[in-house]
């Protein structure tokens, strides 16, 4: 099989670094060219001496390099429309990040431009290959606890913006500016948009869909943003399972503009837990732990050194796979189209101070 | 108990005096202490409040070592011989109010059945909480619990970072299996953890009686806000303990939470 020749788009994106090295170490792939958002992006970029051209042009990398294939959408979520009429005007297979957009128009935009152009479109939430997800899907799959009656789950991490500051932007990350709810100094586009992986989980472990959701902010932790830190979200599925998920920011961070050594305040920066109860027992699951543990450099101060990360190269088989064999990945736009729904409707949720229905989306016809 | 509690009191040269006695059934707690002595008041006991871990994270509160309490995460699972979702409720939500310090103001509350309940509540003073409770472990198993506190300045936990189930003291690993201890109280040396914190809450009345009553008190409003808690999955939706909820705007509503789901609203 021939590697895919990639190019990645912008470099604003929490996960950039990590594609840094996919990129470059995954044989599978070739990594062409980049297309950095700012002058200042591209100087950070090159000072990495990664070896690929980078360009601050998105069609004059096309032109110069008319042999991409994909790209890997790493940019603010506002721009990701753009770039996807874009690639699907040009057939470029693209590996997008976590959120496609939070405009449900947007979204049906891109889910028909993706089947009018044919090409493979794969959302980035690579728990679903992660070894421990997989032993805990078995696990279930087993009927190890019976019938699930209950979900808890966290995706907490630190706080991003200071690296990534769109991330802290409403417009930029959610979309729109639009008020957490009235009398709020607060905007949409905070923690829940960074965490959409419990509320996938969930529905992919379950095998069900959400059927409503309520959710409340808590007083930010950071007083300074001008987005939500703090949230907590419960509800149902339409199966009946019960859950309570928290994608908070509620990590602590030292307020570093490029992640490196030293960037937890809290020893353990990111934590994907479910505790899951079933009819015959109950699962409690880390999906990033144990891991081992320092208090070196640079601060000397106790940490979480993570030795999980290996579900990227499973997420890179499974584009690489559908691309050249056309396959249709797992997580296409369609099966994530009530998860964004399900975050949406925790957003009208924190507004109306009420539990919200979301609305059914279309996996049936998957 | 009883003879440690004696003992303990005439250590510390106490007046009062108290026996235990049994509660009734399923009620929130185990056991209630009769007062012996004065107008024979039987008090209900809190007595997670004497914790050692839950001492000092309310210090930790207090004592503003964390600042900017934004949010707690409160999670509690047990098998279903020892305490029912009720218990737990109860006790979970008095901790909020305790290391919050205020009362819950409204909660919403998801349940399946009597074993799980996923619960968000919100204090007076604007702290935000998850109560995430279910009775599903197998009989004989210890419980699993986390209170973790969450500020603007820090994050306090009775739990080890990285780790996900209780942490002990001592564990022998013999030819007759694995064995835990943990002993925090060298006067009520030998009891289990949960007889002591019965033993401490009761001598904490005995020591001042006016706890006793602020404990009563706090009793009949838990019961309330396990009420409402129950109330609130059933109708879906948010409820403020105490408060006229029934006559509230939301009960304008077309939708109900749950009444769309499978077997329809309980």
């Amino acid at each position: 099989m021939k590697p895919l020749k990639i190019a990645m788009l912008s470099l604003t994106h929490g996960h950039t670094r990590k594609y840094y090295q996919i990129l470059k170490a995954n044989p599978k792939l070739e990594w062409v060219a980049a297309c950095a958002e700012t002058k200042e992006i591209k100087e950070l970029f090159e000072s990495g001496k990664h070896g690929v051209p980078c360009y601050l042009d998105e069609q004059e990398m096309y032109k110069k390099h008319p042999e991409i294939e994909a790209v890997v959408l790493a940019s603010a979520n506002n721009r990701h429309l753009a770039q996807v009429r874009d690639c699907a005007k040009r057939g470029l297979h693209v590996l997008s990040m976590k959120i496609p957009t939070f405009d449900m128009v947007e979204y049906d935009e891109m889910i028909c431009l993706v089947r009018e152009s044919g090409i493979v479109f794969q959302i980035e939430l690579e728990m679903h290959y992660n070894p421990v997800v997989y032993r805990l899907k078995k696990l279930i799959a087993d009927g190890t606890i019976g019938k699930i009656l209950s979900v808890q789950a966290t995706n907490i991490t630190l706080c991003p913006v200071w690296a990534f500051p769109w991330q802290g932007v409403p417009e930029k990350s959610y979309g729109k500016r639009i008020p957490l709810r009235k009398g709020d100094a607060r905007f949409r586009g905070g923690a829940l948009c960074d965490h959409p992986h419990v509320f996938d989980l969930i529905r992919w472990l379950t095998g069900s869909d959400f059927d409503f959701v309520f959710s409340d902010v808590g007083k930010n932790i950071r007083p300074e943003l001008e987005v939500e830190d703090m949230l907590l979200v419960n509800g149902k599925m339409r199966d009946g399972t019960a859950f309570l998920l928290d994608p908070s920011w509620s990590r602590m961070e030292e307020r570093l503009k490029v992640p490196g050594p030293g960037w937890e305040v809290f020893p353990k920066r990111m934590e994907v837990n479910l505790i899951i109860s079933g009819e015959k027992g109950v699962l409690a699951c880390d999906c990033f732990g144990p891991n081992v543990y320092h208090n070196g450099a640079p601060n000397d101060r106790y940490t979480v050194q993570y030795t999980y990360f290996d579900e990227w190269i499973g997420m890179v088989d499974e584009f690489v796979d559908c691309v050249r064999n056309g396959k249709q990945p797992k997580i296409n736009l369609k099966w994530h189209r009530q998860t964004i729904e399900a975050m949406n409707a925790c957003y009208r949720s924190i507004s109306s101070g009420k539990p919200e229905r979301v609305a059914l989306n279309c996996t049936e016809e998957q | 108990m009883n003879e440690a509690l004696e003992k303990l009191a005439g250590k510390n040269w106490l007046k009062n005096r108290g026996v235990f006695a049994a509660a009734e059934t399923g009620a929130a707690v185990g056991a209630v202490l009769k007062m012996k002595t004065g107008n024979r008041e039987t008090f209900n006991l809190l007595p997670w409040r004497v914790e050692r871990r839950f001492t000092e994270l309310k210090n930790i509160v207090v004592n503003n070592t964390l600042e900017g309490v934004s949010t707690l995460r409160f999670c509690a699972i047990s098998p279903a011989n020892s305490l029912s979702l009720d218990q737990l409720l109860y006790r979970e939500f008095d901790l909020c109010e305790y290391l919050g310090g205020a009362e819950i103001k409204s909660l919403f509350a998801v349940c399946n059945g009597r074993k799980a309940a996923n619960v968000i509540v919100k204090l007076a003073n604007g702290v935000s909480g998850s109560v995430e409770c279910s009775v599903m472990l197998p009989p004989g198993a210890e419980e699993i619990d986390r209170h973790e506190i969450i500020a603007r300045r820090g994050v306090a936990s009775d739990r080890a970072v990285d780790t996900q189930i209780p942490q002990s003291s001592i564990y022998a690993f013999t030819g007759k299996g694995e064995k835990r201890f943990t002993d925090t109280d060298s006067e009520l040396f030998g009891f289990a953890p949960q007889a002591v914190n019965f033993v401490r809450s009761a001598f904490a009345v005995l020591s001042d009686p006016k706890t006793g009553k602020t404990w009563n008190r706090q009793h009949e409003r838990l019961l309330k806000i396990v009420a409402a808690a129950k109330e609130s999955d059933k109708t879906g939706k948010q409820f403020s303990p105490g408060l006229n909820n029934r006559k509230s705007k939301i009960g304008n509503r077309k939708w109900v939470a749950g009444e769309a789901r499978l077997g329809g609203t309980r």
